[in-house]
């Protein structure tokens, strides 16, 4: 029985290797293209944006930090459609004119298994609050994102113009 | 996709631009000499805007009217600099187009407007439209009602509204406005328009001005 035991988890390990050896889809997840605006003197906020592949399985991200160098906080946003007075509307047509956008905090992001979520201009994104410094061009900084499964990642933003 | 310069932005990129593009494809069934069919919105009649003016940050408080300099364009914006991800992405395409259409750049002048002026200072709203434009213009007012008047003929929306707990909510439209020396608003480019595509409406805007001159 052990060794019955033994062997089949052999073969597991086997196929979760082959598995991973096939393509980035079975891979583990990745943070890649880690990026951040360039800021102004007398900016309060910035903005960190970054490509997600998924792993092997399903997972979420739920929280960002950034060293107290930068900021005095971090969080995760999304840009989404709105009117004036401040309600979503989601799914709404962006071909009408007068149309507004406004930011709204994100408490999770699901990350599908093989899936890629792009944080990017117009989506998704890491809200830095209080800036301590401007960003500055060709500088870079430590960002750690903490997903549900994966734990925390610690990746590196590159400021750009 | 993402690049370092014009970063993808995807879903807004999707939305906009459908029937343009029926229409484009419409145009291009009738054989290649169809008009030329720019990315930005074109409203007729022409807004009238000229007469409209606020005071400029980065010069004093004097009044800059929306209206370009002879033989130039201008090129309007409403944000905040509080905005991290919409303002910044639009000043930046910008200044991307601006680059690709050569010495007409320096025919092209950027004026951003504050809809936030409680948290934009001039002295804040100078720097960051310098970070982008060494000859930008920020313009800010105190008088929400002045605001207001200036911002219902272009159809800009915004408002901005604390919660209960503190949090500041900005909602605002993000279209850039294109106006020429008769304070005309000839075209406005909803977010997400492609530096490119906007260097090409420059460049025909451009061709039209020249040819009328
Ligand atoms: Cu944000």
């Amino acid at each position: 029985m052990p060794d019955a035991t033994a062997r089949l988890s052999g073969a597991l390990a086997v196929l979760v290797l082959a598995a991973a050896a096939c393509g980035g889809a079975s891979g583990p997840l990745a943070v890649t293209d880690v990026w951040s605006r360039a800021s102004a003197a007398g900016q309060e906020t910035g903005v960190v944006y970054f490509e997600i592949s998924g792993g092997a399985s399903s997972d979420a991200l739920l929280g960002v930090t950034v060293p107290r160098a930068i900021a005095a906080g971090a969080a995760l946003h999304e840009t989404v459609a709105a009117d004036a007075t401040g309600t979503t509307m989601a799914g709404h047509d962006m071909g009408d004119m007068g149309d507004g956008m406004t930011m709204q905090a994100v408490s999770r992001v699901p990350i599908g298994a093989g899936a890629t979520v792009v944080f990017e201009p117009g989506g998704y994104h890491v809200m830095l609050l209080g800036l301590v410094e401007p960003l500055v061009a060709g500088a870079s900084f430590e960002v750690t994102l903490t997903f549900e499964s994966a734990g925390e990642i610690v990746v590196v933003a590159e400021v750009r113009e | 996709m993402h690049g370092m310069s014009a970063p993808n932005r995807g879903r807004w990129r999707r939305r906009v631009p459908a029937a343009l593009l029926a229409l484009s494809l419409l145009v291009a069934a009738c054989g290649e000499s169809g008009p030329y069919i720019p990315a930005g919105l074109v409203r007729t009649p022409y807004p009238e805007v000229g007469h409209l003016a606020l005071p400029e940050s980065t010069n004093g408080g004097a009044d800059f009217n929306f209206r370009a300099q002879p033989g130039e364009l201008l090129l309007l914006y409403f944000g905040y600099t509080g905005c991290p991800d919409i303002c910044p992405t639009t000043l930046a395409d910008l200044r991307a187009a601006l680059r690709q259409i050569g010495d007409r750049a320096e025919r092209v002048e950027v004026a951003f407007v504050t809809i936030d002026p409680d948290r934009d200072a001039d002295s804040v709203m100078t720097a960051y439209i310098h970070a982008f434009f060494a000859e930008g213009h920020g313009l800010r007012t105190d008088d929400p009602d002045l605001l207001a008047t200036v911002s219902a003929p272009l159809g800009v929306n915004y408002s901005v509204s604390a919660n209960p707990d503190g949090y500041i909510e900005v909602v605002h439209s993000a279209w850039v406005y294109v106006i020429d020396e008769q304070g005309r608003l000839l075209l406005m480019w909803p977010f997400g328009t492609e530096p490119e595509d906007i260097a090409e409406d420059l460049k025909h805007l451009f061709k039209d001005l020249d040819a009328d001159a």
